[in-house]
């Protein structure tokens, strides 16, 4: 039909404009491969005064405090923030941010109300072209040169036509899914699996039964996930067991290391000694909320959450655990 | 709708639709001659099926008999021309032989118009009952949004989505929307619905359009689409049934059909492209609940029937027996029945909650520039793939909205206590089982039933205060008084009650019905779970 064109809504967006809300170590290598694009993206830091080091290795990168400026014209607008942090931070950012934003969620775990991270944007925020990220993110890879595969949940062409144009030019591979419920289950239950596999290397239980509480995991992901609408392939893929995939990475190597701390002391001395953020502690709590609620078996989530609450005795519940086998009960 | 605009309709639906079909074969999507014989096939089979027995099927079958020699050896524009003609013969009969004087008189008679319809008898009938008919004015209350609708209507385009539990939906929503003094809105009514020629005629002319869904040719279901998406953007208010047709279940719809509510946002586009003085289109869910439905047998026995493949067309309901809608509508005036149609918050073509100046917001409440959705490269695009995925976002945003302004009446309550107080006797008894057998026990004690109702009414009263839900004016009282309310009305209208009392046992006598009122609390995770959720697989048989 004949396009009589009316005025443009203003402002236009920056077409290369990149915004990344958070500094951690996933913030930090996005940062890093955005800036390899030939892009400058603009990274929002809290307290950005107090962290100067911050700002080291990240080339033409830049680091901010004012969330407005670092949101202003971004076409693309990643969430890299712990999960607990991401609806005040949503919250913050909603008043600046424009329905033809697109955004990448990196954050994982559950929060109160069985929120899934993206759930937060949709409620928060205008927000509907909304990817997340999955799958074994090892960003060690990539220092080293090597390749990185992850996954990308969305519903929107323009979130994967977004990440295609930043990491042409890398060694990045992502694998498109539309199942963010899958994607987002996956990786918070991962967190929750890997606590309890340090737990059961801190009471000496060998590696078949580290093999086996992380095989469980996938499992209770699997069951709490299809409950949920998730399909049941992505917990086979690289979103699922691709979690099992051994990597250095920080945030879940806290997880461990708060799994082998309860072994000795209660949740709250383990939190302290292993400081940061340890999102699985509260998906481990609304998960198990949620499977009551449900009617849903999860004994590996159930049975963790019942240790850290300091109901149960690590050793007998993790045992209890380890016999059970996993096709049984309902789903 | 004005004539003038009828004509243009019709003229620019032709050109778009065939527009589009040239385009896609010279982009390699299926040529013409593929487009044409498909046509050909689901109209030659729906014909065979139909053996004489639609009015039109002389001409039908002439004009399919006409067609098939000009396929077999046609040129490119031979073609061309061939699918003009089909489109221009479907758009014709979408759009009826519409009169604009009638529409005139239509819509100042429309209450009495309206009387007649809902009482579906002949006009002798109805004159030799009239003193006991019953007022529409008192029995249709309309509640909710209204004051924002009228606003909306002011605004931009309005596009209506109720839920659908009756052929009575239509001219009950017709009739509320002429009570809060808005004019009739352009909808598309099955043509089962035209079989009557006192309903076909004012139907005709209160806005309704035919949609014929025995015709299964794909280029048919663009043309009716095309014509909402003319009709919308021409700034006429639609009214479309997002569940495409009767719940079955009595459930309010909580899957609906995105091909229709769509074309809501192809016309704000298309606004937006011709820079249209008033874009905006607005969808305003709204529900529409009474004690009793008219066709609760026949849905309900269809739904059991093929649970999840329900047919699609049922054409021999208790809406084809005016005898049944006469006596469903006086037997509800002696009880003083309303139906409550609750009209929600309007929102735009995205889902986004619109405030009462049409002005779009985000979860929190504040203003967007919602155009910004669908500009790209500066400007405002149709994009296949995001544009579906918008429409299932406003498809989610419309369910939420039916949850929500759902209104559960006595029956309904009184239903699921009955149900539930069944299903827990009977543990181990599929759903299916219970409705065949009854369960163990021929009744129950009346004291377990209220027991159980007032359970969950206690459930239900804070929902009904968070606005997850709406507890209707008959289920808001004590239990002993809900349950007699559901119980008179059981035993007033169907064939058989869907449960009745025996002394102080109460005895559940058609579970089929009882599982049908009780569906209508579907969805809510209620204490005791949700029995076509949880039991979808059981209703085929087996033990759970």
């Amino acid at each position: 039909m004949g396009a009589l064109l009316i005025a443009p809504p203003e402002p236009r967006l920056d077409p290369h404009g990149v915004a990344i809300i958070g500094a951690g170590p996933f913030a930090r290598a996005i940062a890093q491969i955005v800036v390899a694009s030939g892009a400058r993206p603009r990274v929002f830091v809290r307290r950005l005064g107090e962290r100067p080091e911050l700002s080291k290795g990240l080339g033409q990168a830049e680091l901010s405090d004012d969330l407005p400026r670092v949101l202003d014209g971004a076409r693309l607008v990643v969430f890299a923030v712990p999960a607990g942090e991401l609806e005040d931070i949503a919250t913050r950012a909603g008043p600046h941010l424009m329905p033809d934003q697109v955004a990448l969620v990196v954050s994982r775990g559950l929060t109160e109300g069985f929120l899934l991270p993206h759930e937060h944007l949709r409620r928060q925020t205008c927000l509907r072209q909304i990817g997340v990220l999955g799958g074994p993110l090892n960003i060690a890879e990539l220092e080293a040169g090597r390749r990185l595969n992850v996954v990308i949940a969305t519903r929107y062409r323009a979130v994967l036509e977004i990440a295609r144009h930043f990491t042409s030019a890398t060694r990045v591979s992502f694998e498109p899914t539309r199942d963010l419920i899958g994607v987002s289950i996956a990786g918070a239950i991962a967190n929750v699996a890997s606590i309890a596999a340090g737990l059961a290397e801190a009471l000496e239980l060998g590696a078949t039964a580290r093999g086996v509480l992380q095989a469980r995991g996938v499992f209770e992901a699997t069951r709490l996930g299809t409950a949920h609408g998730a399909e049941a392939s992505t917990f086979g893929g690289l979103a699922g067991l691709g979690e099992l995939i051994p990597r250095d990475v920080r945030s879940m190597e806290r997880h461990e290391e708060l799994g082998r701390a309860l072994a000795t002391m209660p949740l709250s001395a383990a939190m302290e000694k292993v400081g940061g953020h340890v999102e699985g502690v509260l998906t481990a709590q609304v998960a198990s909320e949620r499977a009551r609620q449900r009617g849903l078996e999860l004994p590996l989530v159930q049975g963790l959450q019942a240790v850290m609450s300091g109901e149960d005795e690590a050793r007998k519940r993790l045992d209890s655990i380890l016999v059970k086998p996993l096709a049984e009960g309902r789903g | 709708m004005r004539s003038e605009d009828q004509e243009r309709i019709v003229t620019e639906l032709v050109s778009r639709v065939c527009g589009e079909r040239t385009r896609g074969a010279e982009a390699g999507q299926g040529g013409l001659r593929e487009t044409l014989e498909e046509s050909a096939f689901h109209e030659r089979k729906r014909l065979a099926a139909d053996r004489g027995k639609s009015p039109a099927y002389a001409e039908d079958a002439a004009f399919w008999d006409g067609l098939q020699g000009r396929l077999k050896h046609g040129a490119e524009h031979d073609l061309r021309r061939a699918l003009r003609d089909v489109v221009g013969h479907y758009a014709r009969e979408v759009q009826g032989n519409f009169d604009p004087r009638v529409y005139a008189v239509a819509t100042r008679v429309l209450p009495p118009a309206l009387g007649m319809l809902l009482n579906a008898v002949s006009p002798l009938k109805l004159a030799q009952r009239l003193p006991s008919l019953p007022s529409l004015d008192d029995r249709i209350e309309v509640q909710g949004e209204v004051e924002q609708l009228r606003r909306l209507h002011e605004r931009g385009t309005v596009v209506l989505v109720p839920t659908h539990v009756s052929n009575l939906d239509s001219p009950i929503v017709g009739f509320a929307l002429y009570k809060i003094g808005l004019p009739p809105f352009v909808y598309g009514a099955g043509l089962n619905l035209f079989t009557n020629p006192l309903i076909s005629f004012f139907m005709r002319n209160l806005g309704a359009y035919t949609v014929d869904r025995k015709k299964q040719d794909p280029l048919y279901k663009d043309v009716l689409k095309t014509y909402a998406t003319l009709s919308i953007e021409q700034g006429y208010d639609n009214l479309f049934f997002p569940g495409g047709t009767r719940s079955r279940s009595g459930a309010v719809e909580a899957k609906l059909k995105r091909g229709l509510l769509g074309t809501g946002l192809a016309a704000y586009i298309n606004n937006l492209r011709r820079g249209a003085p008033r874009p905006k289109v607005f969808v305003v869910p709204c529900t529409l609940s009474s004690q009793l439905v008219l066709e609760a047998e026949t849905l309900v026995d269809d739904f059991l029937q093929e649970v999840g493949k329900s047919r699609y067309i049922i054409d021999d309901d208790e809406f084809s027996q005016p005898r049944r809608i006469f006596d469903f509508a006086s037997q509800l005036s002696s009880l003083d029945a309303k139906t409550h149609v609750t009209i929600s918050r309007g929102m735009d073509v995205f889902g986004n909650q619109v405030d009462d100046e049409g002005v779009s917001l985000d979860p929190r409440g504040r203003a967007i520039d919602e155009r910004r959705y669908v500009f790209a490269d500066g400007e405002a695009r149709h994009v296949a793939d995001r544009d579906a995925e918008y429409t299932t976002d406003l498809a989610d945003a419309i369910s939420r909205a039916f949850s929500r302004d759902n209104l559960v009446e006595s029956t309904h309550v009184s239903a699921r206590a009955i149900f539930g107080l069944l299903r827990k006797r009977n543990p181990k008894m599929s759903t299916l089982r219970i409705i065949r057998t009854g369960g163990i026990d021929d009744d129950l004690a009346l004291r377990d039933v209220l027991a159980e109702l007032e359970r969950l009414l206690d459930e239900l009263r804070p929902m009904h205060d968070q606005g997850r839900i709406r507890l209707g004016p008959s289920a808001r009282g004590p239990a002993e008084d809900v349950l007699s309310d559901g119980l008179m009305h059981f035993s007033i209208y169907h064939t058989r009650a869907a449960a009745r009392r025996r002394g102080d046992r109460v005895v559940p006598s058609d579970r089929t019905l009882l599982l049908y009122y009780q569906n209508r609390l579907e969805g809510y995770h209620l204490d005791g779970g949700d029995v076509l959720s949880d039991d979808r697989k059981n209703l085929r048989g087996g033990e759970r």
